[in-house]
C-alpha cells in the first residue's frame, strides 16, 4: 500500500575526526590477546583508519599478574600467550599522547553454546530465505549478558546481537539472530561466535544495537555508546568468553 | 457489542471503588496544604460573589439553550449579542446553554451561528426569563463554509487567545491521505501546530512533545490517538460535532498537560428524524445511524468504521502475509435525553482497536476505550452545572506466536474521573466558572506470560495507583466595552499511592532507597498552583490586542524512546524520582478583521519555559522494566515563536494561510555536554496554505500546500571500526536537519443530483500531487556500490502521487 523507496544522497556532514579509538579484548582462549588503537576519520573518507603507534599498553589482573603488550603491526598491540580466567577482573592501561586511559572488565563464567540451527525466515519465506537460531541454557539466578557475531560465507553480518537474561533467566533459550542485510539461503556456510560479556560491555553493544533500528519500528537518538574507558575515548575494553559454531544451511 | 460492554462496564463498577477510595483519603485528612488551598478558593469565591452581587443589583437574567432546528443538536459557541450598543453579549457553553444579565429596559437579542440563519428577538427586560432558540441551518451542507448571514467578530472580541476552533465543514473539505478525513491531520495545518511527520497523526504544539497534548473525547482522555502506527487518527469525522484546540491562554477548567488541549465533542444525534449516512472508500468504510429516542426529547448516534487493508494482504503470494491480519475499527456511540428544561443526561462511548497479526509469528493488538456519563442541570437562570463520570482505558498486547519463543506482553492504563463543572453568570460583566476533578489512575506497566517451552519467564511489574485531583475557578470580567479579563487559577495535585515497593535512584541509576507501602498508603504527593490570566483590549470593532500568562503542569508522562508512534506506550505518574513537568507561557497577539469580518488576521508571539523534562539514558530498555525510572534523565527547555494566521471565512472561495517561525531547545546535564540543543520537533519555518472553492451547486474543489523545516536530527561527524564493523561517531545532539518537507494535495467533491429521499456525493483526491520525495528517514551504512566507503541513504514512504476516491451517501 505504501510505496517505500530509498536513494543514496549527498549530505554535508561535519568533521570531528582524529579521535582515539581503543578496542581491547581479553578472551578465555589461550593465545596472544589484542588491543587495537586507531583514530576515527571523516564520513566521506575511505574506510581506512590511521593506526596509533608508540603507545604503552599493559593489562593486569586481580591476581597481580601484569601482561605487557607489544606493537606490531602498527596500532595493533599483542601480548605473549595467556588465557583469561572466568571471574577474574582485568585492567587495561594505555598511555598515548600524554594521557593514560584505563578500563576494567570482569570475564563472566562460560555459558556453553549448545547448537545453532536454521529455519524458514519470517518474511519472504516463499523464496527459501532462512533465519539462524542459537540455543543455550541460561544459568539461573545470575545476570548473564551475551553478544553474538555472525558470518555468512565468510562475510560478517553488520547487525549487532546483544542479549541479556532480563526475561529469560534460567531458561533454555532459542534466540533468533534476525538480520535483513545479507540474505541466508540453503547451502550457505554460517559461522556464529558467542561471547559472554560483562554488564558495561553489554550496555555498550546494546546501545549500538538500539541505534541500528532507525526504521519505522523506531530508533533512539544516536550517540557514542557509553564506554568503560576512562577518560572517555571511542571504543571499549572487554574480557569475555568465546565459542564458535559453524553450520551449512539446509 | 460484547466487546463494548466488557470494556465499559468494568469502568462503571470501578466507580464505586473510586468513591470508596475518595472517602478513605478525605477521612485521613492528610493534606493540610490541600485544605488550605481549597479554603482559599472558597474564600475567593464568596468574596467575589458578595462584591459582585452588590454591583449587579437590579438586573434581569435571560437564559436558555440554542439548538439546530432540524436535528436538535445543541450548538456550541453560538453567539448571543445585545444589539443596543455598549451591552456586549455572550456565547453558548459546550452544552448549548447561555445566560445574560440585562439592566431594565427593552433589548434586541441577536442569535447567530456560522451556517445558520440569524434570529433577532425583542426582549423586554422586566423579569428573569428563559428563551430557548432554534436556528435554521442554511440549506446545503457545503454552504456551511460559504455563507453566513452575519459574520461575527468573536475572534477579535473574545478575551480567549491561543485557541483554534476547527470548522468541521471546512475540515472535511481539506484533501487528505487516502481520502480518510482526519481532524488530527487538519489541525496541523494551523499555525503553532506541527505534524509529527508525514502520514503521522502525532502533533507538536508550540514546541511541546507529542505526549504533552491532552486529547479529550467527550471529556475522556484518549491516550493513543493513532491507528495503524500513526497513519490515521482515532477520530472518525462522521461522529464529531466540535473541535477546539488550546495552545496558549489555557482556560482554568483544563489541565494536566503542558502544551495543549484538544477538546473533541461527539455529535448528540438527531432528535427529530432518523438518518443513515456513510461512505465507501479505498481502505475503509463507515456508517452512521442517528435518530430520536423520544422525539424532541432524546436521541442517539452510532457511528462505526473499519479498514480493510488486510484484503490486500490476502491477495499476497507470500504465505505468511496471506494468513495475516491488519486492520482497525472504531465505534462511537452517544445518546442523550432531555428530561425537562433543566435536566439533560448524555451517555457516550468510544471503542477502537488495531489488530496486526503475522500468521504464527507475531501479533499485536492495541486500542482505546472511553465512556462518559454526563448530567447537565440548570439550577436557575444563572447557575449551570455539569457532572461527569468518565472512564478511559488504553491497552496493548504484543504476542510472539512462535512455539519456541512464545510470550505475551500486556500493558494498560485505566482512568476513572469524576468531574463537577459549574458556570455562574454573576452579571453581564462577570461569568464565573469553577469546579473540581478527581481522577484515579491505575497503571499496569507490563506483564509477560509465557509457556513451559518458551525462552522467556513470566514477569510482572507492580501496578501503580494514584489520584490526579484538581480544583479551579475563573472569571470572565468585562471591565468596560473595551477591556476584558479572563483570569483564574487551577490547583492541581498528584497522590501516588501504595501498595507496592517504591525505589529512589541516584543519577547513575543505582538504587538509593527502597520502601514498601501498604494499600492506599501515600507514597508521594505534589501540589501545583497554576495561574491563568488573559486580558484583551478592543481597539475598535475590528481589532484588538490580547496578552496572557499561564502555568501548566503535567503529572502523567509517556515513556517511549522510539522516534515513531508504536503501540508500546508506557505511562508513569510523577513519583519519588519523577517531578511534575512545569511550563510557563507568556503570549501576546494582535487580532484584526477586515471587510465586515470576512477576513481574519492574527499575529501571536509566545515564550515558554519548561522544567522537569524527561529524556532517556543510553541503552534504556523501557518495556516491562520494574526499574524504568532509573533510566531517565531530567532537564529543562525553552520555546518561543511567532504565528501568523490569515483566514477568509466566507464566500465561494475561502481558506487560510498559516505561518510559524519558532525555536525549541532542551538542556540536559547528561546530553550534549550540558548545552542547549534543538528539540527534534524544532522547526524554524512552517507554512500551510488551504484553499476551498465552490464552483457551482455540484462541484467544489480544495487544495492544501505545506512546507516545513526538517526535524533536528543527529548525524555522524566521523567513523571508525569496532568489532569488525564500521561504526559512526557523533559530536552534537540534533546538530543537523532533515531536508525540508513540502507537499501539495488536491481534492474535489461532486454532489449527486438532488433527490427527495437520499443524497450522495463523490470525493476525489490526489495526495502529493507533484510526487515529492519527502524524506522519512536517513540512515548511514557501508556503500553497496563503492567498496571500502560509506553512504547516506534516504528513505521516503510517500514518494508518489496517491489518488483516492470515496462515495458518500445519506438517507
Amino acid at each position: 500500500m505504501f510505496t517505500a523507496c530509498t536513494k543514496v544522497i549527498d549530505l554535508k556532514l561535519g568533521n570531528d575526526s582524529g579521535k582515539l579509538v581503543i578496542e581491547g579484548n581479553i578472551t578465555d582462549v589461550n593465545g596472544p590477546q589484542y588491543i587495537v588503537l586507531s583514530r576515527n576519520v571523516p564520513f566521506t573518507s575511505t574506510n581506512t583508519y590511521p593506526p596509533v603507534s608508540g603507545a604503552t599498553v599493559t593489562v593486569s589482573d586481580d591476581q597481580n599478574n601484569t601482561y605487557a603488550f607489544t606493537e606490531g603491526p602498527a596500532g595493533t598491540y599483542s601480548s605473549a600467550q595467556f588465557q583469561g580466567n572466568y571471574g577474574s577482573n582485568y585492567k587495561m592501561t594505555v598511555q598515548t599522547g600524554g594521557t593514560t586511559y584505563t578500563a576494567n572488565s570482569r570475564m563472566p563464567s562460560l555459558v556453553p553454546l549448545d547448537s545453532i540451527t536454521d529455519k524458514k525466515a519470517d518474511f519472504n519465506s516463499s523464496n527459501n530465505r532462512r533465519e539462524i537460531t542459537v540455543h543455550y541454557h541460561d544459568p539461573p539466578g545470575v545476570h548473564n549478558q551475551y553478544r553474538f557475531i555472525m558470518w555468512v560465507n565468510g562475510e560478517q553480518v553488520s547487525t549487532i546481537f546483544a542479549f541479556n537474561d532480563e526475561f529469560s533467566d534460567g531458561r533454555y533459550v532459542n534466540g533468533d539472530l534476525v538480520e535483513t542485510i545479507l540474505n541466508i539461503y540453503p547451502g550457505d556456510t554460517v559461522k556464529v561466535e558467542m561471547q559472554c560479556i560483562d554488564m558495561p560491555v553489554y550496555t555498550y553493544w546494546f546501545t549500538l544495537m538500539e541505534q541500528n533500528f532507525g526504521g519505522p519500528d523506531g530508533g533512539v537518538a544516536p550517540s557514542n555508546p557509553p564506554t568503560n574507558i576512562s577518560p572517555a575515548s571511542l571504543g571499549y575494553f572487554s574480557a569475555h568468553t568465546t565459542q564458535t559454531k559453524v553450520i551449512i544451511v539446509e | 457489542m460484547d466487546l463494548i460492554y466488557s470494556t465499559v462496564l468494568p469502568g462503571i463498577s470501578s466507580s464505586s471503588n473510586l468513591f470508596h477510595s475518595l472517602l478513605k483519603i478525605s477521612r485521613k485528612g492528610i493534606h493540610l496544604q490541600q485544605i488550605l488551598c481549597m479554603r482559599t478558593i472558597v474564600l475567593c469565591l464568596s468574596f467575589l460573589c458578595t462584591t459582585l452581587t452588590l454591583s449587579a443589583q437590579k438586573r434581569f437574567i435571560v437564559s436558555g439553550t440554542i439548538e439546530d432546528r432540524s436535528s436538535g443538536e445543541r450548538l456550541i459557541g453560538a453567539t448571543v449579542k445585545i444589539k443596543e450598543p455598549g451591552n456586549g453579549g455572550t456565547t453558548t457553553n459546550t452544552y448549548g446553554f447561555y445566560s445574560l444579565s440585562l439592566p431594565p429596559g427593552n433589548f434586541t437579542l441577536v442569535y447567530s451561528y456560522v451556517g445558520y440563519d440569524t434570529v433577532e428577538k425583542v426582549v423586554p427586560a422586566t423579569s428573569d426569563q428563559v428563551i430557548d432558540i432554534r436556528l435554521n441551518p442554511q440549506k446545503e451542507l457545503n454552504e456551511v463554509v460559504i455563507k453566513s448571514n452575519k459574520p461575527n467578530n468573536d475572534n477579535v472580541a473574545s478575551p480567549q487567545m491561543g485557541e483554534d476552533k476547527l470548522n468541521m465543514a471546512q475540515a472535511n473539505s481539506v484533501p487528505v491521505l487516502l481520502g480518510e478525513k482526519d481532524i488530527l491531520k487538519t489541525i496541523t495545518l494551523l499555525p503553532g501546530i506541527q505534524s509529527a511527520g508525514e502520514g503521522n497523526t502525532g502533533y507538536y504544539v508550540r514546541g511541546g512533545a507529542s505526549d504533552q497534548n491532552l486529547i479529550l473525547l467527550d471529556e475522556a482522555t484518549v491516550y493513543n490517538a493513532s491507528h495503524f502506527f500513526g497513519f490515521f487518527s482515532t477520530f472518525n469525522s462522521d461522529a464529531i460535532k466540535d473541535v477546539s484546540i488550546f495552545k496558549g491562554g489555557m482556560p482554568a477548567e483544563y489541565g494536566g498537560r503542558l502544551s495543549s488541549v484538544l477538546d473533541v465533542k461527539m455529535l448528540d444525534g438527531n432528535n427529530k428524524d432518523y438518518n443513515v449516512e456513510g461512505g465507501i472508500g479505498l481502505i475503509s468504510s463507515r456508517l452512521k445511524i442517528e435518530g430520536p429516542i423520544v422525539k424532541d426529547k432524546g436521541s442517539f448516534m452510532i457511528s462505526a468504521r473499519r479498514t480493510y487493508i488486510d484484503l490486500f494482504l490476502h491477495a499476497s503470494s507470500d504465505s505468511t502475509l496471506k494468513g495475516s491480519s491488519l486492520y482497525f475499527y472504531d465505534i462511537n456511540a452517544k445518546a442523550n435525553y432531555h428530561f425537562d428544561d433543566k435536566n439533560t443526561l448524555y451517555i457516550s462511548g468510544y471503542f477502537g482497536k488495531d489488530v496486526l497479526e503475522l500468521k504464527n509469528i507475531f501479533g499485536t493488538l492495541w486500542g482505546n476505550s472511553t465512556g462518559t456519563i454526563r448530567f447537565n442541570h440548570i439550577f436557575n437562570n444563572r447557575l449551570f452545572s455539569n457532572t461527569s463520570l468518565v472512564y478511559s482505558n488504553y491497552n496493548y498486547t504484543i504476542e510472539d506466536l512462535q512455539s519456541a519463543n512464545y510470550f505475551k506482553a500486556a500493558s494498560q492504563i485505566n482512568d476513572v474521573n469524576f468531574k463537577e463543572d459549574l458556570q455562574y453568570s454573576l452579571s453581564n460583566v462577570h461569568t464565573l466558572k469553577f469546579g473540581l476533578n478527581v481522577l484515579h489512575h491505575t497503571i499496569a506497566p507490563g506483564t509477560i506470560t509465557t509457556d513451559a517451552a518458551s525462552s522467556f519467564n513470566d514477569v510482572s511489574v507492580e501496578e501503580r495507583y494514584g489520584y490526579e485531583n484538581a480544583a479551579y475557578v475563573s472569571d470572565e470580567w468585562r471591565l468596560n466595552s473595551k477591556v476584558t479579563f479572563l483570569y483564574g487559577f487551577r490547583l492541581s495535585s498528584l497522590f501516588l499511592l501504595g501498595p507496592g515497593t517504591f525505589k529512589t535512584y541516584d543519577p547513575a541509576g543505582n538504587v538509593l532507597t527502597s520502601a514498601t507501602y501498604s494499600s492506599g498508603a501515600l507514597v508521594k504527593d505534589y501540589f501545583n498552583l497554576e495561574p491563568r490570566f488573559t486580558a484583551s483590549y478592543l481597539l475598535n470593532d475590528e481589532s484588538s490586542v490580547k496578552a496572557s500568562y499561564n502555568r501548566n503542569t503535567q503529572n502523567i508522562h509517556l515513556l517511549n524512546n522510539s522516534t515513531s508512534s508504536t503501540p508500546a506506550d508506557l505511562y508513569v505518574m510523577s513519583s519519588n524520582n519523577i517531578k511534575p513537568e512545569i511550563s510557563d507561557q507568556v503570549s501576546t497577539g494582535y487580532f484584526r478583521n477586515f471587510s465586515e469580518n470576512t477576513y481574519e488576521f492574527s499575529a501571536e508571539i509566545y515564550y515558554k519555559w519548561l522544567q522537569n523534562q524527561i529524556d532517556y539514558k543510553d541503552g534504556a530498555q523501557l518495556i516491562v522494566n520494574p526499574d524504568v525510572e532509573s533510566l531517565l534523565t531530567y532537564g529543562s527547555g525553552r520555546a518561543y515563536g511567532m504565528e501568523l494566521f490569515f483566514k477568509k471565512k466566507y464566500g465561494k472561495f475561502n481558506g487560510w494561510v498559516g505561518y510559524t517561525l519558532s525555536r525549541t531547545e532542551l538542556k540536559f546535564a547528561a546530553i550534549n555536554d550540558g548545552n542547549y540543543f534543538p528539540a527534534t520537533q524544532d522547526r524554524t519555518n512552517d507554512l500551510s496554505v488551504v484553499g476551498i472553492y465552490q464552483l457551482n451547486d455540484r462541484w467544489s474543489f480544495s487544495s492544501d500546500f505545506i512546507y516545513a523545516t526538517g526535524n533536528a536530527v543527529t548525524f555522524p561527524t566521523g567513523k571508525y571500526v569496532i568489532g569488525g564493523l564500521t561504526t559512526f561517531s557523533y559530536s552534537q545532539r540534533n546538530g543537523y536537519r532533515m531536508p525540508s518537507s513540502h507537499r501539495l494535495d488536491i481534492g474535489a467533491t461532486l454532489e449527486g443530483k438532488k433527490h427527495k429521499k437520499y443524497h450522495s456525493s463523490w470525493t476525489f483526491g490526489i495526495y502529493n500531487v507533484y510526487a515529492h520525495r519527502d524524506p522519512y528517514l536517513i540512515t548511514f551504512q557501508d556503500s553497496k556500490t563503492v567498496p571500502n566507503t560509506t553512504e547516506a541513504v534516504e528513505t521516503s514512504i510517500f514518494a508518489t502521487r496517491i489518488p483516492s476516491v470515496t462515495w458518500n451517501f445519506k438517507f
